[in-house]
């Protein structure tokens, strides 16, 4: 039976209607699809064939079994604020929004863990519990939108998560529908190490390329008994970065550890959310210590020591939770408010060792003097992880172009020291190339191997994490030729 | 004559003094015709490519403390042996981080990190003999995963030689990464039935400046008295590493106190650990008793907890022992604990059980007669189902695990499983019906 | 990227040159988009988003979508239309941009494209002109009225009025207005008709000028009483120019900028010699305040606007600013406080009026969840797009605490639909403006008023 209410003559969108149910689960017409062209990765865009809504497992299912039989490439898409093109159709694929599947299913307290639906956001969960005095520890800066079945997905990670871990250390069971249609449970009630292959640890970070998330079992923590947060500014980034170094050598581990050079405090200080951080800083860092209150002040007095050795210029304490408050959201509005300084940004997310900061950061310099560009720095120090913001305006001829060259000389500066090229953003579109820097030719067909276990069509999310030869190159001159 | 065929090809491989015959079965199984003690990645590399090339099994060991945990084969053709491939490849002392060669033992390993004042936030059984790549290979983790994690927190990077000589890295040396698919946790506790792990690398943390101990022993039947304790404790803001249940019968072996005693770990700075004690004391219920040991003390009530798994094929007539892992949602642990006390006068065993509050995870150690035993494992099975929860057995002589499955019933996405393996091992070379479902 | 050039933008729309769709004057302004970087932070902010979990309906979906059109990529037309005035234009999105882009600015103008592009049609449009054109701009027409029921009953509109059981509302919310404060029995405009300048009690500090709104000061006359009480109470000589007309906020939201423009002229011209302009409606305060926008093409006048926009001033932060009298009278209420979107996130005023509430005695202010989210009124969207605004609204009661005795907000449009939540979802809360609260405690100190 038809759905009322559609007018479309596409026998697919016809059917994916039926299977949601109603002409409001789905859209199809060009002018709103074209929302959906993007995610939070801008500089590649594709119009999917439609984006179903669907209410629940079920229909997910269906959605997918027939995307199956059809051979309709698909895909999951949250809130759509990856920052690496995950959620984009590539391939004009069926979007399935889990945008109505929101909903926060349980709270089990006594064993610290709760059950949500993959659309329910990241903040909400915390909000939801905080009164109880609990909390849900990754906070990745999108918290306030992005949704933890993206969190799964990305294997987002945050500004804590220096001490408490990334995603995929508080997943503790999740509900899947596999590209054939399937629905499995793995880690069935949460219980860890469940015996077989760690499928759970698998999935997550698998950038929604293995199956489709619809129910996430997460750890619940609770709140520390006491925080405290300093900022600590210094007339010199190599200072700034020594004293990160030299905090986590002393045996500290700060709940948070973050840094911004001085193009980044131009720009969250021309935003929303400024602070008043001195003008002429060359670096702050933003350290929040937790924990029983008794201990901290021995931990933040030794901090404080480490940051003195390295000439810091000045140090403050938030005085109360609003103030700390003002700070984070300073920090986590951070990429957004590259827009108040420069029309367009590309971020990237390379980590290197701690012990490398300094030399990283003049060649990150160096490669934005090259450039022509400016290249700010936050990031999360204490984790070595960089997001340097290769700040450009699209709409100046070959901008585009030399943003991208100069991002990916980032990443390559941080492969050349030992690390890695994405540290909580995902490959996506983005850098699939750039696993040719960490990952041998053979290393990513055992991944690909892996990838063909689960998802042997190739229908879900294909073109995503993996280097397709010659792909990059065709990109870069699509983003040429529109840019000029 | 088989077994001298393949002395000889592999002696192409390596020189004959690391090759060596086994004759004698081993009570445990896991065995093999000849023991193969490679000393470098590349020889490891020959091996396997070796045995996929010409139809041969490998079953791989450390020290072989986990012998007896799964495997329904008695010998393949090969054993290979990481136990000459060892040390420290990289230890960063800045990044707190540290490359080991998969052979290396655990001991040995937090006692150089030490010096440092660093160690590996995982507490392991067996600590003295267990390896790096056996602890991660079969995911061995104690009490203090409550406040540390597990292997699958603390890994960040692997080398891995695959059934066919190829090495593959995952992850790398850096504490975030999500580049491509955390290939880690493939690895982490696939009982090496996809490759062979040559390398390790972790991520470390500050040794505790100050550690205590707190031992609260409850008077007898007041399981519901420990349950309301712990959540007391779990929903207050202090910050455990351990908050683990032990039996009676172990707590009489540990601290000569024959009733259940909750050990709950503190490791802080000083002042922090001075305050959760004082708060313990506070909430510390009517007619328990409570011990404080710090520092070596507490060090050394765990050097002895962590030894107490049975590791040796001490098997004879009369006796046998088995170990379980038990999953089940934290606070039903001490449902396990109960229900493991009871086997004692039931099946006539001797019962060590413990498990902890805050993570789910369980170790019950029985000692007793063949039949008891498997009629023990099949009773405790039946009931952690009941609790939603799984039963591994860690540890069984290799003839009763023809008896009981060691890995218990094939979960419903089984399929994935077996494709995994079937991808990674098409010929199923390493450490064959090892591991769940007969993979 | 294809952009569009200042210079475009002041060229004879026929001649416009580029990709861009958008073929008439006043342009949606290129510099408001190019702050969006697509982050994604707007999203939770939004109350279609909410409901629909629709990109198409978020705000960084709509600019997205204001930007295709300019792009080339899509026509305006009834698809983009859609998405476009589906957004309640509450500005939640302009609080939480951390680049500060004017998302409420840009539907404004694109809507402007649109009515231009597409005349509408339909109930809507009924709607649309029986309230923008034959209404709002006519003082007169909305006094002779008399009574808003024989008003919905002659403009045809009683059959949406029903369905949307506004009817069952006004007179409830009357007599709940009724039950607190002295009878009201005629606009103020009309009250003090002869009247110059309404002296202030007491010494004189300063003297501003009133604007009474259109509906106000049909509707909610006693609103208008109360803002005049407080106000010479606590020094201010209150002025109400004779020209001053309807502020045009509902015309710009629909999209009619040029009647939107005509009444700015006429208010603009009404108030010259106004130094202080006090608003009690935080739409219109907001509307006012944006005027300049409206003459992006027109420098004399936007100057003029802008120096009229400098004037403008919310009663609360007014009050708050210049200080008032702190009322001894004790009151004994527990109440809450409803952010109307046009002051927090159009004005930024938050903290003021809750400050004037909690300074009276007795008041117990109990704080609101997501308070600053919108309630669904958004103007005439109840009327125009009633379903997704009964889902604004349940979403809105949900966080209404159930133990308060009123919910306290400065908009009347806010009011008409919290009082229509409260009835919806039979609760018994009383719905108050900011001063009338202030207004009834100096009554009671001064001996009249009793509850």
């Amino acid at each position: 039976m038809a759905v009322k209410g559609i007018k479309s003559n596409d026998r697919h969108i016809l059917n994916l209607a039926n299977i949601v149910g109603d002409a409001r689960s789905i859209i199809y017409h060009k002018e709103d699809l074209i929302a959906y062209d993007c995610d939070g990765f801008t500089l590649h865009k594709h119009l999917p064939k439609a984006v179903v809504f669907p209410k629940n497992t079920e229909e997910v299912a269906a959605l997918v079994k027939y995307c199956a039989e059809h051979q309709l490439p698909f895909l999951a898409r949250g809130a759509g604020t990856g920052l690496s093109g995950g959620a984009i159709p590539l391939n004009g694929e069926v979007i399935i929004s889990l945008m109505r599947m929101k909903k926060l299913l349980s709270v089990d307290f006594e064993n610290r863990r709760a059950v949500v639906q993959p659309g329910f956001v990241n903040l909400k969960l915390t909000n939801s519990i905080s009164d109880k005095g609990y909390y849900y520890a990754p906070d990745p800066s999108s918290q306030y939108c992005c949704t933890i079945g993206g969190n799964v997905a990305e294997n987002a990670g945050g500004a804590h998560c220096l001490k408490y871990g990334v995603t995929t250390n508080h997943i503790l069971g999740l509900e899947v529908v596999l590209p054939n249609g399937d629905i499995v449970e793995i880690g069935a009630n949460g219980i860890p190490d469940e015996p077989g292959y760690d499928l759970l640890g698998l999935l997550t970070g698998s950038e929604g390329t293995l199956g489709i998330v619809t129910k996430i079992t997460v750890r619940i923590l609770k709140n520390p008994e006491a925080k405290k947060t300093v900022l600590a500014y210094f007339d010199n980034v190599e200072d700034g970065s020594q004293a990160v170094s030299d905090i986590i050598s002393a045996g500290i581990v700060p709940a948070a550890l973050e840094m911004m050079d001085k193009t980044a405090i131009e720009g969250v200080e021309a935003a929303a959310f400024p602070v008043g951080h001195p003008k002429d800083i060359e670096a702050v860092l933003l350290i929040e210590v937790d924990g029983i209150a008794d201990g901290l002040d021995e931990q933040i007095n030794q901090i404080l020591g480490v940051c003195r050795k390295r000439n810091v210029r000045e140090v403050r304490a938030a005085k109360d939770e609003a103030e700390r408050g003002r700070w984070w959201a300073n920090r986590k509005t951070g990429f957004g408010a590259m827009g108040a300084i420069s029309p367009d940004y590309l971020v990237q997310d390379g980590v290197i060792p701690r012990s490398r900061l300094p030399e990283v950061l003049s060649r990150i310099n160096k490669i934005s003097e090259e450039s022509g560009l400016r290249i700010a720095n936050i990031f999360h120090a204490g984790d070595g992880n960089l997001h340097p913001l290769v700040l450009f305006d699209a709409r100046i001829p070959g901008q585009s172009e030399k943003a991208l060259e100069a991002g990916s000389a980032c990443l390559q500066v941080c492969a050349d020291v030992g690390g890695t090229i994405t540290g909580e953003h995902g490959v996506g579109i983005e850098k699939r190339e750039e696993m040719r820097f960490v990952f041998t030719d053979e290393e990513i067909i055992a991944q690909t191997d892996i990838r063909s276990v689960f998802n042997p069509d190739n229908l879900l999310n294909a073109g995503k994490l993996f280097p397709m030869p010659g792909r990059c190159v065709e990109i870069k001159k699509e983003i040429k030729e529109r840019s000029s | 004559m088989i077994t001298a065929e393949l002395f000889a090809e592999l002696n192409s491989i390596l020189p004959s003094e690391r090759i060596i015959e086994e004759k004698n079965n081993h009570p445990l199984g896991n065995s093999g015709l000849v023991k193969v003690i490679p000393k470098t990645e590349e020889e490891i590399a020959a091996i396997l490519q070796f045995a996929n090339e010409h139809g041969k099994k490998v079953f791989v060991e450390g020290s072989g403390t986990k012998r007896g945990f799964g495997g329904l084969i008695e010998s393949a053709d090969i054993l290979l042996s990481l136990s000459n491939y060892t040390g420290i490849v990289e230890h960063v002392v800045g990044d707190m981080t540290l490359t080991v060669k998969a052979g290396t033992k655990f001991k040995e390993l937090q006692e150089y990190l030490a010096q440092y004042n660093q160690k590996i936030s995982l507490d392991p059984f067996c600590p003295t003999s267990a390896t790096m790549g056996g602890i991660v290979a079969s995911n061995d983790s104690g009490p203090k995963r409550l406040g540390y994690g597990s292997s699958r927190d603390v890994v960040i990077g692997l080398r891995i030689v695959y059934p066919d000589g190829k090495v593959i890295r995952s992850g790398g040396r850096v504490v975030k990464n999500v580049a491509g698919y955390d290939m880690n946790k493939l690895f982490i506790g696939s009982m090496g039935t996809l490759g062979v792990i040559s390398e390790v690398t972790v991520k470390l943390r500050p040794l505790p400046k100050y550690e205590s101990l707190i031992l609260l022993s409850f008077p007898e039947g007041q399981m519901d008295e420990i349950r309301r304790f712990a959540t007391k404790l779990l929903d207050s803001t202090m910050e455990p590493v351990t908050l683990e249940l032990l039996s009676p019968t172990l707590s009489e072996k540990l601290m000569g106190r024959n009733c259940n005693t909750v050990a709950i770990g503190l490791e802080d700075v000083e002042t922090s650990v001075r305050y959760q004690e004082k708060f313990i004391q506070s909430i510390q219920p009517d007619h328990t008793e409570l011990k404080i040991l710090a520092g070596q003390d507490a060090q050394a009530f765990w050097n002895q907890f962590y030894s107490l798994t049975p590791i040796s094929p001490t098997d004879s007539s009369t006796s046998t022992q088995t170990s379980l892992k038990i999953g089940v949602i934290n606070m039903d642990v001490t449902t396990v604990i109960k229900e493991s006390h009871l086997l004692s006068d039931t099946h006539n065993l001797k019962v060590e059980a413990h498990g902890g509050l805050g993570h789910g995870l369980c170790q019950i150690n029985l000692k007793g007669a063949k039949e008891d035993i498997v009629s023990a494992i099949q009773q405790i099975r039946e009931s952690v189902t009941k609790l939603g929860g799984y039963t591994v057995v860690k540890h069984l002589p290799f003839a009763l695990r023809q008896e009981i499955d060691t890995w218990g019933q094939k979960p419903t996405h089984f399929f994935l499983l077996d494709g995994i393996k079937s991808k990674v091992d098409p010929k199923r070379v390493l450490n064959p019906k090892r591991f769940v479902g007969g993979i | 990227m294809m952009s569009i050039k200042e210079a475009d933008l002041m060229k004879d729309p026929a001649c416009s040159t580029g990709l861009s769709n958008y073929l008439l004057k006043d342009h949606p302004d290129e510099s408001k988009w190019a702050d969006c970087v697509h982050c994604g932070m707007c999203l939770e902010s939004c109350p279609t988003y909410e409901i629909t979990g629709m990109e198409q309906h978020s705000p960084r979906g709509r600019v997205h979508l204001i930007k295709s059109v300019a792009e080339g990529k899509l026509t305006v037309n009834e698809q983009f239309m859609d998405p476009v005035f589906a957004c309640l234009d509450c500005r939640a999105c302009t609080t939480a941009c951390p680049a500060d882009v004017e998302v409420g600015g840009l539907i404004e103008e694109a809507r402007g494209q649109i009515r231009q592009a597409m005349p509408l049609t339909g109930l809507k449009g009924a709607v649309s002109k029986v309230f923008l054109q034959g209404l709002f701009p006519h003082q007169n027409r909305l006094n002779g009225l008399g009574s808003l029921l024989k008003f919905y009953q002659k403009s045809g509109m009683q059959k949406v009025v029903r369905k949307t059981k506004l009817i069952n509302i006004m007179p409830q919310h009357l007599v709940d207005m009724e039950a607190i404060m002295p009878e009201v029995k005629e606009p103020v405009r009309k009250k003090y008709k002869d009247v110059n300048v309404i002296k202030a009690k007491g010494e004189s500090k300063r003297e501003v000028s009133f604007l009474t709104g259109c509906v106000m000061d049909v509707m909610f006359s006693d609103i208008n009483e109360a803002t005049i009480n407080v106000l010479t109470r606590n020094g201010n000589d209150v002025t109400i120019p004779k020209n001053q007309t309807c502020c045009g906020a509902l015309h710009v939201h629909a999209g009619d900028r040029e009647t939107g423009r005509k009444l700015a002229k006429q208010n603009i011209e009404a108030f010259m010699d106004s130094d202080k302009i006090i608003v009690n409606a935080a739409g219109c305060g907001c509307a006012l305040k944006e005027y300049p926008e409206l003459f992006r093409e027109d420098p004399e006048w936007h100057e003029k606007a802008e120096e009229f926009a400098a004037k403008i001033e919310d009663i609360s932060k007014h009050l708050y600013d210049t200080g008032y009298d702190i009322p001894k009278a004790e009151l004994k209420t527990r109440i809450t406080y409803h952010d109307a979107c046009h002051l927090a996130h159009g004005q930024g005023i938050r903290q003021e009026p809750r400050d004037l509430l909690i300074n009276i005695p007795g008041v117990e202010m109990v704080q609101m969840p997501n308070s600053d989210r919108c309630c669904g009124s958004a103007g005439i969207y109840n009327i125009t797009n009633p379903e997704m605004a009964s889902a604004v609204l349940d979403n809105k009661m949900q966080n209404v605490p159930e133990d308060v005795e009123m919910i306290s907000m400065g908009n009347p449009g806010c009011m008409l639909q919290m009082a229509m939540g409260v009835q919806k979802n039979g609760r018994n809360q009383k719905i108050v403006h900011t001063v009338q609260l202030l207004d009834w405690a100096y009554q009671k100190e001064d001996g009249k008023g009793e509850r």
